[in-house]
């Protein structure tokens, strides 16, 4: 009789150790693209755009090239509809792009694993060391925005909420506690009776992301207090956390979610997911004390105004322009290669060929546009074609 | 060999060697009970391996208690005692809760339901633990949080949260969305519910009915039989079950991420948001960039392993000591 219930014992155990074992290695969910594709493509045919309108399974053409990125996942549906769409203007490449994460794509980079790797943020002294002859490119600009839940605000009715510099870095110090604190009012008279006494709940992103990167480099523009304290990068401490008024949600999702449940919270989130789910979104006052709407032009704006800022790798900050049209919560989303040691030339004028045609086809541009990101303005445009036209393969120029 | 016919020269030494089946089957199965062995020796290697920068950085300063924890990846300083605490208060809260629960349902499964509706009902619990853990997170969010914990946390903190002991535990107003360790301990609480059901029902089932007979021929109820003969003796596996659910509590990261708002602070509170160590690692890891950062979450994944193991050879020693001790006393009264 014993042995019975020892061997259920065991059984239970043997499990639950097995169980045990497993646990530490808990899945990370992969972070799927949420926007829908449309069916329209558009693609660069003869001088005129092109609609394709139907879908049919490109064929890869015998002998086809194949291009593996991977990286940030802020551009993805951009990359995504684009490395679709240019299946059609060159049918002899494939590329794929995987959303790894900036750090997974910046790591195979280097480690030589990817032909080319999307990142938000910025190589370090070291990482180009290891790599050798890394160059980040800018391909995209893309704006983060503050979305937020006020009970009884009515997204037609009312004039949208307004926001400047101080204000919202106020709110995620946890200076500014309360909707109708005094800076909120003053720049919303209209809404002055429905922002209620309430405390302002902060939501912000659990997992590292380039959004959390340009949200905090904006704040740390806006505000010494916040340039001193938490910093800007990836993923930072935040103060509000620390005051009990934060709540962090993981990815876009998680952000928009916490927002829509909490009564009184604000949120921050890329501007493509904002228009993609129809959000309301705040209006921010730039610097140059007009209030702005995120949005294709005020990404271009905030663009121009840092075009001559370059520094030799490429790469410069877009937040809190100058520029009277300039969005202030922006950045640039990079392209990173090997400049002189990529081993497949054919695959390296592929590459180059594809990225070109981002920079620069109509169609291209228009689609990012509608995802919520902006293409390079002209000033930019034309220092980052110059820098790719200087990438070798073999000591030959890989542009023609 | 004794279940075989009887062969002729069976016994010779030659053909005892000759017939190597047995050392074949024996060593085979030897080898797979070894590899779970070296699986395990291996991860906890590779955690201790891969995260050398950040113990050599923070010593043990970076798993010590603190009321005001860093986590901080731009000044690259972190402490994982809140990540700790969560991890330990929402799994410890939610077996607290789910082992009551679940043992009223097995009980009522294997001794109280009707024949009609037993099955069912077992395979009701039995698909409760199918359910992916996402798809809790997200009813967590939209429903349970809104309708349940917002209500019970505003609750418990105008009653428990008043009485000085226990204040520390639930002091603080609960955030309007629900998002809380309280949320997390709930949702966990139902995730392992059917886990621990399952395998306690099975258990009562194994008790032979002598035991029930006897016990019901000596006078006594329904009630006394279930809870002076049956649950004495099924403890040992009544534990083992609880065992695996606390299993799956501790490693538990997708449903918990999704509702206990990840915010890394010193609070105790069950009613604030908090954070696991689970869901620090899901979070992070990907974005990491800096080598210390990594090596951190790491580190974190090596004390969840090691709290893990802890735990488990922890409960096994109860489950041990239950097993030996358990029915001599039983015997003797």
């Amino acid at each position: 009789m014993f042995k019975k219930s020892h061997a259920i014992a065991l059984v239970v155990l043997a499990v639950s150790l097995l169980l045990g074992a497993c646990a530490p290695a808990a899945s990370t969910a992969p972070q799927a693209a949420a926007q829908p594709m449309e069916v329209t493509r558009i693609v660069e045919g003869t001088p005129q755009i092109m609609v394709v309108t139907a879908t049919p399974a490109p064929m890869a053409a015998a002998g086809s090239v194949q291009i593996n990125g991977a990286g940030a996942t802020f551009p993805l549906p951009v990359y995504t509809e684009w490395t679709y769409a240019y299946q059609y203007v060159d049918p002899a490449v494939v590329i794929n792009y995987q959303g790894t994460g900036s750090g997974g794509g910046k790591k195979g980079i280097v480690d030589r694993t990817i032909d080319f790797a999307g990142s938000d943020s910025l190589l370090k002294d070291e990482e180009y060391t290891q790599g050798g002859d890394l160059q980040m490119y800018p391909m995209l600009a893309g704006a983060v925005v503050p979305i937020f839940n006020l009970e009884g605000f009515d997204p037609a009715a009312d004039r949208a909420l307004v926001l400047d510099r101080e204000t919202l870095a106020g709110i995620y110090l946890g200076t500014v506690k309360n909707w109708d604190d005094e800076a909120i009012v003053k720049l919303n008279p209209g809404l002055a009776a429905k922002l209620p006494a309430a405390p302002i709940t902060a939501v912000h992103r659990s997992d590292g992301s380039g959004t959390t990167e340009i949200f905090t480099n904006a704040l740390a523009a806006f505000s010494e207090e916040w340039k001193n304290g938490p910093g800007a990068g990836s993923a930072v401490e935040w103060p509000v956390d620390q005051a009990g008024n934060g709540i962090g949600g993981k990815g876009n999702q998680g952000v928009a979610g916490a927002v829509q449940n909490t009564p009184n919270s604000i949120g921050y989130v890329e501007l493509s997911y904002a228009v993609a789910n129809k959000m309301p979104f705040a209006q921010m006052v730039n610097k140059a004390g007009k209030t702005v709407v995120a949005g294709e032009e005020s990404l271009a704006a905030a663009m121009e105004d840092f075009a001559g800022s370059f520094s030799d790798k490429l790469t410069t900050k877009i937040v809190d322009g100058e520029g009277e049209k300039s969005w202030p919560i922006a950045g640039y989303t990079y392209i990173i290669l090997h400049t002189q040691t990529m081993e497949d030339c054919v695959k390296a004028e592929k590459l180059l060929g594809f990225l070109q045609w981002a920079l620069t086809d109509e169609g291209a541009a228009k689609r990012a546009a509608a995802l919520g990101y902006s293409v390079l303005p002209e000033a930019v445009r034309a220092q980052v074609l110059e820098r790719l036209s200087q990438v070798t393969c073999n000591g030959q120029a890989v542009l023609k | 060999m004794k279940y075989l016919p009887p062969m002729p020269n069976q016994t010779s030494p030659l053909r005892r060697l000759w017939n190597h089946g047995d050392r074949l089957w024996n060593g085979s199965l030897m080898f797979l009970a070894a590899a779970v062995l070296a699986l395990m020796i291996a991860i906890g290697a590779l955690l201790w391996v891969q995260s050398a920068g950040a113990r050599e950085a923070f010593g043990w300063s970076f798993l010590q208690p603190t009321a005001s924890p860093r986590w901080n990846p731009v000044a690259d300083r972190y402490q994982a005692w809140p990540f700790i605490y969560g991890t330990l208060v929402t799994s410890l809260f939610a077996i607290l809760i789910a082992v009551p629960v679940s043992l009223g349902i097995a009980v009522f499964l294997s001794e109280l339901c009707p024949a009609w509706l037993r099955l069912p009902l077992s395979w009701m619990v039995e698909l409760l633990a199918a359910i992916p853990s996402v798809i809790y997170g997200l009813w967590g969010i939209f429903a349970f949080l809104p309708a349940v914990v917002l209500p019970v946390g505003q609750f418990l903190g105008q009653t428990l949260g008043q009485i000085p002991g226990l204040r520390l535990l639930f002091s603080g107003a609960i955030p309007q969305s629900g998002a809380s360790r309280l949320a997390a301990a709930l949702i966990l609480a139902i995730m392992i519910v059917p886990t621990i059901t399952a395998v306690t029902r099975d258990v009562f089932l194994a008790i032979p009915s002598q035991q029930r007979e006897a016990s019901l021929a000596l006078g006594a109820t329904r009630w006394e039989t279930i809870w002076k003969v049956l649950l004495p003796y099924g403890l040992s596996g009544i534990l083992g079950a609880v065992i695996l659910g606390l299993g799956r509590a501790l490693g538990e990261t997708m449903a918990v991420t999704m509702v206990i708002g990840n915010s890394a602070q010193g609070t105790l509170s069950l009613l604030l948001p908090g954070y696991t160590m689970s869901s620090i690692i899901a979070n992070e890891f990907a974005e990491a960039v800096s080598a210390l950062h990594q090596q951190s979450l790491v580190e974190i994944g090596l004390a969840l392993f090691v709290l893990t193991l802890l735990l488990n050879m922890a409960a096994r020693f109860l489950v041990w000591q239950v097993a030996r001790k358990g029915p001599q006393q039983e015997a003797r009264v």
